[in-house]
């Protein structure tokens, strides 16, 4: 293997890693404040993606330009779908209930996109789609410098919103203990919600990133629903920056391997390494004891 | 009291069990007297709740042991300490609310191997002794009602009625008198004592000082995940590090 | 007996036995007269179309049985039991075809060879709570289809595996969707009587009170872990047996529809709707949901409302009645009938002549 080849193959993963880990870090959210699988994760970033593709194809502006409309939008959704929906579950069965629900709406979700744009595939016209830079040999295409940046700056923004604001100090206490940050006072159904609407707001800036560089169509959540809960429970399952490691390391493997064993071969290993993850070290590699019941 | 020479069955060694910062059961060495009325006391989060969950398995603890009738059961299954003799009942009481009362009591049925699995659960001889049981605490007539329906100290009741079922030598009671009136604490204070005369022993997490003080031989007091004093009801009545973690000064 | 008397009928002592007797009576008969008509099924078929939509329909309530092992018993729900029937099809078409094995006896080794292989796939997700059975039951139909597409040297990948007929060229199509109606009944019939036989057992109790708190049956002494793996790999069995069946009637496997989330979200519904918590309640969500695909699928081919009607249907089932309609049924008609409490009283003489029969019983 040459020496270019290795290193393109190598920033290619990492910018993979940093989208994946962005996609993921909504799976964990909700996780972690309702200790809900949230199957219907992909099919909202599908349908972000659909969203920015048809805004540009309307208007022809810049499709980053959508998120304006679509993470308010989703923030939104997220936070009604919480308390409309998923609250409405009893305690007792919600993980599996809350499985179906959201399994139900992702099907939603994808029929309605084929209704309305049929399954015909789409990909988003950019000035700047063919653009690509050389760095030592390696040509890294702009778009997918575009979708990492995104990532980057929204999973920092998450981090910070987390770590130093009053909202995410109460959004961390639930998760960490549900009981205990209702003793100090915080109203843990309310911020469930808003920990729902940030992790669909996520999905929408994913989404978008995602349709940069990508073709999609309708049941393209199916393609990524499995790598994205691979590397939530890899990462130990509501943990953010577990889940961020996981997702640059898969990233970098999956594109690793692609060299040799072509692109669809190199899927699987997301779902071997989460088979051996349940088998081996069941509560996760990087993250939390939460996992250790689920 | 008695001048047997007192055995430990059950005892800790250094255990120890973290919450991310927070130090539940912290270096905890405790030993319970065979045969007993233990109790176990101590202010609201003092980590009672969490040294029961890792006695019996149902949290592993970070570092430490647990020995149960000389064997080291530190980090088994659930249901293998369980088997092992170990009872227990939890905070808040446990059923399985969509199973009916005498389902529930079946459900502690202790049975091994394919065949014997596979016997009808509504078997003659485990009815009989699901109602004996049911019976003991009061709660016969209600056999039928989903577990869900019937009240909350029935449901204790009922609670301890499967923990029998099991057969266990040691139970492990989590705050028995919580939440409950005061003509069932009685109820439950005698059947304690029935069922400890019969050779059972109990360690009991309880809030209720006078039934602590006149229900237990021997007092273990915690505080901050770790046992500040023992010894008999009285003694420790009058300890002032015990006062001194009640009061919080 | 005594289960007989378990049915609701409560406080009134006299009415009690016999009414719990007459109960008895009446769902046998409601059971024979139910079988009759479905047996009777092939000869009232108007044309060899709506036999093939019975033979589709009997291999759901088969496959939706064999999903109820697990989803019912331990109310673990699985999305994923496509790969257990498509690799029953799979492993039988390719036993058939490629090492000559006589058809029935490959679908059962098939059936085995499933069995085996999902004690690891338990071992790895049912360890665990839910969420990873969930996460893992996903995965592993997402990567089947993925390897059968890809390794099209042994599946045909998307060209198709066909599958020679069993039954050999002389009988003709009618013929065959009667022969594989009757095949998935028994199926169904041998399904429903190893899920009744666990669900009367010891194993059975302990399988339920892991549906309803999973610590608390542990800190009763019940081994969950190993609860939960003998009936997930039972389910994986019957299941395969039921896609093996399936690969061996339709006589041509795509991935696509083998390794299918829809196929399995199926059974999730049909369960759900039916009542996981009842013996015949699969069964029932099979015949209404099956029909209710058939139909929308010759209506409205294959548009991509199926899925929103799927989805909003999963969807109300879930939210308001997830113990589904048999149970939701009952609960409506007991709400008009007066004077049933719900906690039912026993009192002193019913128990003891109660006591009375289990005594006899026992000597
Ligand atoms: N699952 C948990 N996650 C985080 N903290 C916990 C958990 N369980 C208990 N704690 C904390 O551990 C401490 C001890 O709690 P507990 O054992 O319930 O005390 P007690 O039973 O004596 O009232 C408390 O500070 C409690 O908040
Ligand atoms: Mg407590």
């Amino acid at each position: 293997m040459s020496g270019p080849l290795l290193l393109q193959s190598l920033i290619l993963g990492l910018l993979l890693g940093g989208l994946y880990a962005l996609l993921a870090a909504g799976l964990t959210l909700y996780f972690g404040v309702m200790r809900v699988v949230m199957i219907a994760h992909s099919a909202f970033l599908i349908l972000a993606a659909y969203l920015a593709w048809f805004f540009t194809a309307q208007t022809g502006l810049d499709p980053l330009l959508s998120l304006v409309i679509t993470v308010p939008l989703f923030f939104a959704a997220g936070y009604g779908m919480q308390r409309a929906l998923l609250s409405r579950l009893r305690p007792a069965t919600l993980t599996m209930m809350s499985v179906l629900l959201t399994f139900a709406i992702a099907l939603i979700i994808e029929g309605g996109l084929g209704y309305l744009f049929s399954g015909t595939q789409r990909r988003i016209q950019l000035g700047y789609s063919s653009a690509s830079l050389e760095l030592w040999g390696a040509r890294i295409a702009v778009v997918k410098l575009v979708a990492f940046g995104l990532a980057a700056v929204s999973l920092l923004a998450l981090y910070l919103l987390l770590k130093k604001t009053r909202f995410g100090q109460a959004l961390r206490a639930t998760i960490q203990h549900r009981e205990a940050a209702q003793l100090l006072g915080i109203d843990t159904d309310r911020i469930a919600g808003f920990g729902f609407g940030l992790g669909l707001a996520t999905a929408a800036v994913g989404g978008t990133a995602l349709a940069l560089d990508a073709t999609i169509y309708p049941s393209l959540h199916w393609h990524w629903i499995g790598p994205l809960m691979a590397i939530i429970v890899i990462g130990g399952l509501g943990s953010i920056p577990g889940a961020a490691i996981a997702a640059i390391l898969l990233g970098v493997t999956q594109s690793l391997l692609q060299i040799p064993m072509g692109t669809t071969w190199a899927q699987t290993v997301f779902y071997l390494a989460l088979f051996a993850t349940l088998m081996f070290r069941p509560q996760g590699f990087f993250g939390g004891r939460l996992a250790q019941r689920f | 009291m008695s001048s047997d020479p007192i055995k430990h069955s059950l005892a800790t060694q250094n255990l120890t069990k973290a919450f991310g910062g927070v130090r539940a059961v912290d270096n905890a060495t405790v030993s319970f007297h065979e045969g007993k009325i233990n109790a176990l006391i101590g202010p609201n989060g003092s980590g009672k709740t969490t040294f029961f969950n890792c006695v019996t398995g149902m949290i592993r603890p970070d570092s430490g042991t647990v020995t149960y009738q000389g064997r080291d059961v530190t980090g088994h299954a659930p249901h293998r300490i369980a088997r092992a003799g170990l009872g227990r009942s939890f905070q808040l009481c446990r059923i399985f609310p969509r199973m009916t009362v005498l389902d529930n009591v079946l459900a502690g049925v202790r049975s091994t191997g394919l065949v014997h699995r596979l016997r009808g659960a509504h078997n003659p001889d485990d009815i009989a002794r699901a109602r004996e049981l049911l019976a003991r605490v009061g709660i016969e007539h209600l056999e039928r009602s989903e577990a869900r329906d019937i009240s909350y100290g029935q449901q204790k009741l009922l609670e301890l009625a499967g923990v029998l079922m099991a057969e266990p030598d040691t139970i492990m009671l989590d705050e028995p008198a919580g939440g409950v009136n005061p003509a069932l604490i009685g109820r439950i204070a005698t059947l304690v004592r029935e069922l400890n005369a019969e050779g059972r022993t109990f360690v009991i997490v309880e809030h209720n000082m006078e039934l602590v003080m006149s229900l237990s031989d021997h007092v273990v007091v915690f505080d901050r995940g770790r046992p500040i004093a023992s010894g008999a009801p009285a003694d420790v009545q009058n300890d002032p590090r015990v006062l001194e973690a009640y009061l919080g000064v | 007996m005594l289960s007989a008397s378990r049915h609701k009928t409560a406080t009134h002592q006299e009415g009690r036995t016999s009414s719990g007797r007459s109960v008895l009576v009446a769902k046998l008969v409601a059971a024979a007269v139910a079988l009759g008509l479905v047996l009777a099924f092939p000869a009232l078929a108007p044309d060899p179309f709506i036999l093939s939509v019975g033979v589709v329909i009997a291999s759901y309530a088969a496959l939706a049985v064999a999903w109820n092992f697990v989803g019912g018993m331990t109310g673990y729900i699985s999305l994923g039991h496509a790969a257990y029937s498509g690799l029953g099809g799979y492993g039988t078409a390719l036993l058939v075809t490629e090492a000559g094995v006589n058809p029935w006896v490959s679908m059962i080794v098939a059936a085995v060879l499933v069995g085996v292989a999902a004690v690891p796939i338990g071992i790895a997700s049912l360890r665990v709570r839910g969420a990873s059975f969930v996460i893992v039951s996903i995965a592993l139909v997402l990567i089947l289809l993925l390897v059968a597409q890809s390794w099209s040297d042994v599946t045909g990948g998307s060209n198709g595996l066909r599958v020679p007929r069993p039954f050999g060229t002389d009988v003709l199509r009618p013929e065959q969707h009667e022969r594989f109606f009757y095949l998935f009944v028994a199926l169904t019939l041998v399904a429903l009587v190893l899920w009744w036989v666990i669900d009367r057992s010891r194993l059975g109790t302990g399988l339920k009170a892991i549906r309803e708190d999973e610590d608390k049956a542990q800190a009763l002494g019940v081994p969950t872990f190993a609860y939960k793996l003998v009936v997930f790999v039972v389910s994986a069995f019957m299941t395969a047996m039921a896609g093996g069946m399936y690969a061996l009637w339709f006589g041509s496997l795509d991935p696509i529809f083998q390794f299918s989330i829809l196929t399995g979200s199926y059974l999730v519904l049909m369960s759900l709707l039916g009542g996981v918590r009842s013996l015949l309640g699969p069964v029932v969500g099979a015949v209404i949901v099956g029909y209710a695909v058939e139909f929308f699928k010759t209506q409205y081919g294959d548009t991509q409302l199926h899925l929103v009607a799927l989805g909003l249907l999963l969807a109300l089932v879930v939210l308001f009645m997830p113990d589904g309609v048999i149970p939701w049924v009952t609960a409506q008609f007991d709400r008009f009938r007066p004077g049933d409490t719900s906690i039912r009283e026993v009192d002193a003489a019913q128990l003891a002549e109660e006591r009375k029969a289990l005594e006899e019983a026992k000597s």
